[in-house]
């Protein structure tokens, strides 16, 4: 019913692929956009070691911490961004979103995004892993109360490990959860079970 | 205008009551609201978020 009310006060959705950095977040949206959802994405930054599919990211939306004037946001309605968590908060509360947001063991986040600050040369910066694990704890705490407190978001929570052993099943959830007619079988056909690297033998779910 | 309330119990706000008047706050609403700022203080400003941002920055995904 609240859904409803929102979407007949703010229209059609705005649909954002979130999480931690390095928690899947990439392969969701080859997922989509392999379904047949359209994809804002710019293309600047292209595939690498990291992410061999490529980013599937969009500059805009990076900066939307910096930015007072977010209207341009509207324009993509429809559509699906690629937002890291960390910018949710950021978001004007005068449109609707649906949020497909990916869990993925903290460990196995923090493993990949250290090698990928190795490759990048600015490892030497980095701040204790146990240090940046309760960060990441807490910072979820707040995204996920917000997320499940603010009338304008309705999310659809996926674990990694699950995605990548039933990317069938996790496919046909998020159609479901988009109301959308999308291509599951296509969608699930992006999912590489071989790129599930820095697994955790025992995985704790953010 | 409607302003929230937050229900003590009554041992706590005694406690309020005698330590907003030794500390000289003009009553124990100012003394709730003084002390509940402090202690959001930590959670908001924190490192925590700072340290993520830096983090996030280098792996460029954010500005």
């Amino acid at each position: 019913m609240k859904a409803l009310y929102y979407r007949l006060r703010y229209g059609r959705p705005i649909v954002l692929v979130s999480g931690l950095p390095r928690s899947g977040t990439s392969m969701l949206m080859q997922m989509l956009e392999k379904g047949g959802m359209p994809i804002v994405t710019d293309k600047i930054r292209t595939a690498d070691e990291d992410n061999p599919k490529g980013y599937h990211e969009f500059e805009r939306i990076k900066e939307l911490d910096k930015t007072t004037d977010k209207s341009w946001l509207k324009n993509y309605r429809g559509q699906v961004i690629k937002t890291i968590s960390f910018l949710l908060q950021d978001l004007p509360l005068d449109l609707n979103y649906q949020v497909i947001f990916m869990r993925r063991n903290i460990e196995e986040v923090l493993r990949s995004q250290n090698k990928m600050l190795e490759r990048s040369g600015t490892a030497g910066t980095l701040v204790p892993d146990e240090k940046m694990r309760q960060n990441y704890e807490f910072h979820l705490k707040k995204v996920y109360y917000r997320l499940n407190h603010t009338p304008n978001f309705q999310v659809h929570y996926v674990d990694y490990p699950a995605v990548v052993a039933d990317p069938l099943g996790e496919a046909k959830r998020i159609n479901t959860f988009l109301g959308r007619k999308l291509n599951v079988e296509a969608m699930a056909s992006a999912v590489e079970a071989g790129l599930y690297r820095n697994r955790q033998s025992s995985a704790r779910h953010a | 205008m409607f302003e929230p309330k937050v229900k003590l119990d009554k041992a706590l706000y005694e406690k309020i009551k005698m330590y907003a008047s030794i500390a000289g706050y003009s009553s124990p609403a100012e003394f709730v609201h003084h002390a509940l700022e402090k202690e959001i203080k930590q959670f908001e400003g924190a490192d925590s978020e700072e340290e993520i941002r830096k983090k996030l920055k280098g792996l460029g995904y954010i500005s």
